[in-house]
């Protein structure tokens, strides 16, 4: 019995070195990419330099100073959150009927999905762009189709008028919904049977049946979906770029066109871009967190 | 959908269980059939799920039908034989596909190995060493911007596909531990144990046992990959300066700096979008299973 302890206890110390030559990969790209990543930018965040990265000025927290106090900034975190949560109400209304619905084995199913997910699957640049060109003044099919049936009064310069900008980025997010939908999809798959049946005997009709037995039986799904699709937003850049491109005046900016576009403005404002970074990195560790504790609790209930 | 937008599924493995993450079928299997309990409910659900369809495929049919403005089908064969300011479609498409290649690799080689030490071997500090990695998690590719821009300077990796394979893999390898590390998880532990008692080394093991018995999440993984490099538009924009190495997200970008804005160009401009959106189209309808898969995330085994 001693002998078989310590045999365990001696292939326990061996696997700690063969563990460190299986991870040694994902070791080194995590050093390079990840920790060097992050000290690089905590250098550049107090410089003032430009994209050649030659010949810095030391500014100290001259920057963060310059990014607390930038309106647009704010605006584009709080932009952030305002299309992450009318994404999240869409999700979690229509994105989960239409996977309830199609997970019933309707007819045209292939149809339903290629028409719900392509959105999702396509480049968003491609799909920002579709947006942009429906709206855009003179060619765009929305003006078209208004001059057509002799409404041209009411045709407008969409995009470049704040409020109308902003409902058609809000669109573009909601029209991304092809993400929660494969989540329900495939949740949905693995449903135990026995709380629809006893639905079923108590005659409940379909829409109840989705509303009150299904819906609260998904919390786990509504809560993955939720994290996703607000970490969607803070990863966010070509939904914006390509529609709007932050405009008009800003108003449509987000932290992914927000820092993409310091990165390329050409001047020395990449020490700045750094420190913006830094703001976003910290936020996207904090969706981690929460992703990970939500996961923890739901381990701990098994 | 940006790279890894999604957050943990937690793949279930037990073979008396029902597959997680299937998609539906009209057979008597399918236990969501019961959902619709009555005829007036069926219509009613096909009557939403049209509306909801016509005003999703919209935006779609918008591109095609502004495709066909101005030469009509002229349009696409001029731009499949004649490349738009040095970009030519085909081309566009090839190297997606061959950063896509690059990028699943990565993500598998790296991404399974570590799985492999993080299920099955045994060593202090694993748990630990779990969430260290999958803390990365949520990193928006924004944040990691400057310093990859640095990166792939220092290395001479400017207009090379690795250069852009690399960052993605990056953001993609702390999703692939997860998913390998919890489908590893569920595996039985005895066959690993009785290869080793037989002689196995770790390498025989990891490469006859758990490489075969992971094929599934490794399908969906490569199939991801594929997807996301296709979608990716942030690091080829940022790390591709060579016209001849346009990806597919990528020339929405070109496509549109190049073709101007005459009512004839607007309408080869939308051809092209339908073209660059041909590759997504191809995966909804022969790859859904395994993207539907990849995106499980349920936790409860009750």
């Amino acid at each position: 019995m001693t002998t078989d302890t310590r045999t365990r206890k001696r292939r326990r110390r061996s696997d700690w070195l063969v563990a460190l030559v299986f991870l040694a990969p994902l070791l080194a790209i995590y050093a390079v990419y990840y920790l060097y990543s992050i000290v690089f930018l905590g250098q550049t965040s107090m410089q003032r330099i430009g994209i050649s990265l030659l010949r810095p000025v030391q500014v100290g927290f001259e920057n963060f100073a310059l990014l607390a106090t930038d309106p647009v900034f704010l605006g584009s975190i709080v932009n952030n959150l305002v299309f992450a949560a009318a994404s999240i109400v869409v999700a979690l209304t229509i994105a989960f009927f239409i996977a309830v619905a199609l997970s019933t084995g309707v007819r045209g199913r292939k149809l339903f999905y290629l028409v719900f997910l392509l959105p999702a699957l396509m480049p968003l640049s491609l799909v920002a762009t579709i947006f942009g060109s429906m709206l855009q003044e003179r060619f765009g099919i929305l003006n078209e189709t208004l001059r057509a049936v002799g409404l041209g009064d009411l045709a407008q310069s969409w995009l470049t008028t704040p409020g109308l900008a902003y409902t058609a980025v809000i669109l573009v997010f909601c029209y991304l919904i092809g993400l929660p939908i494969m989540y329900y999809t495939a949740d949905l798959s693995a449903l135990p049977t026995s709380a629809l049946e006893a639905a079923l005997l108590d005659g409940a009709g379909t829409f109840r049946i989705m509303t009150q037995v299904i819906y609260p039986m998904m919390r786990t799904t509504h809560i993955t979906v939720i994290l996703a699709l607000l970490l969607g937003a803070f990863r966010g850049l070509e939904q914006v770029l390509f529609s709007t491109g932050g405009g008009p005046g800003d108003t449509t900016e987000i932290v992914g066109t927000y820092v993409y576009g310091y990165v390329n403005s050409g001047g020395k404002t990449i020490g700045y871009a750094a420190a913006a970074s830094i703001v976003v990195l910290l936020i996207g560790l904090v969706i981690s967190l929460a992703q990970m504790f939500a996961t923890r609790t739901k381990r701990s209930a098994r | 959908m940006t790279t890894t937008d999604l957050l943990p599924p937690d793949v279930e493995a037990d073979p008396g269980q029902p597959r997680r993450g299937t998609v539906p079928s009209r057979g008597e299997d399918n236990p969501m059939r019961a959902v619709i309990t009555s005829r007036g409910d069926r219509i009613l659900v096909y009557v939403l799920l049209i509306a909801m369809g016509l005003v999703f495929a919209f935006p779609l049919y918008a591109m095609v039908a502004k495709s066909l403005q101005g030469a009509g089908i002229a349009n696409y064969t001029t731009l499949l034989t004649q490349p738009v300011a040095g970009v030519n479609v085909l081309t566009t498409y090839l190297n997606s596909f061959v950063i896509g290649l690059l990028h699943a690799a990565l993500v598998v080689g790296i991404g399974s190995m570590a799985g492999y030490a993080l299920s099955k071997l045994h060593f202090r500090g694993r748990e630990l060493a779990f969430a260290l990695i999958i803390l990365f998690l949520a990193v928006p590719g924004t944040a990691l911007l400057i310093p990859v821009f640095h990166i792939t300077n220092e290395a001479d990796l400017f207009n090379n596909y690795l250069g852009v394979a690399l960052p993605e893999a990056v953001l993609t390898i702390p999703f692939a531990v997860l998913l390998l590390r919890n489908y590893g998880h569920n595996l039985d532990d005895s066959l690993f144990e009785a290869a080793r008692m037989d002689g196995a080394g770790h390498f025989r093991v990891f490469w006859h046992i758990f490489l075969p018995m992971t094929r599934p999440a490794i399908a969906n993984l490569l199939v991801l990959c594929m997807i996301w490099s296709l979608q990716d538009f942030l690091w080829p924009s940022m790390l591709f300066t060579n016209p001849g190495m346009t990806t597919a997200a990528q020339a929405v970008s070109s496509f549109a700096n190049a073709l101007g804005r005459s009512a004839e160009d607007f309408g080869r401009y939308n051809a092209s979008l339908v073209l660059l959106a041909v590759p997504a189209v191809l995966f909804v309808l022969f790859g859904l299973r395994f993207i539907v898969n990849g995106f499980a995330s349920g936790s409860s085994k009750e």
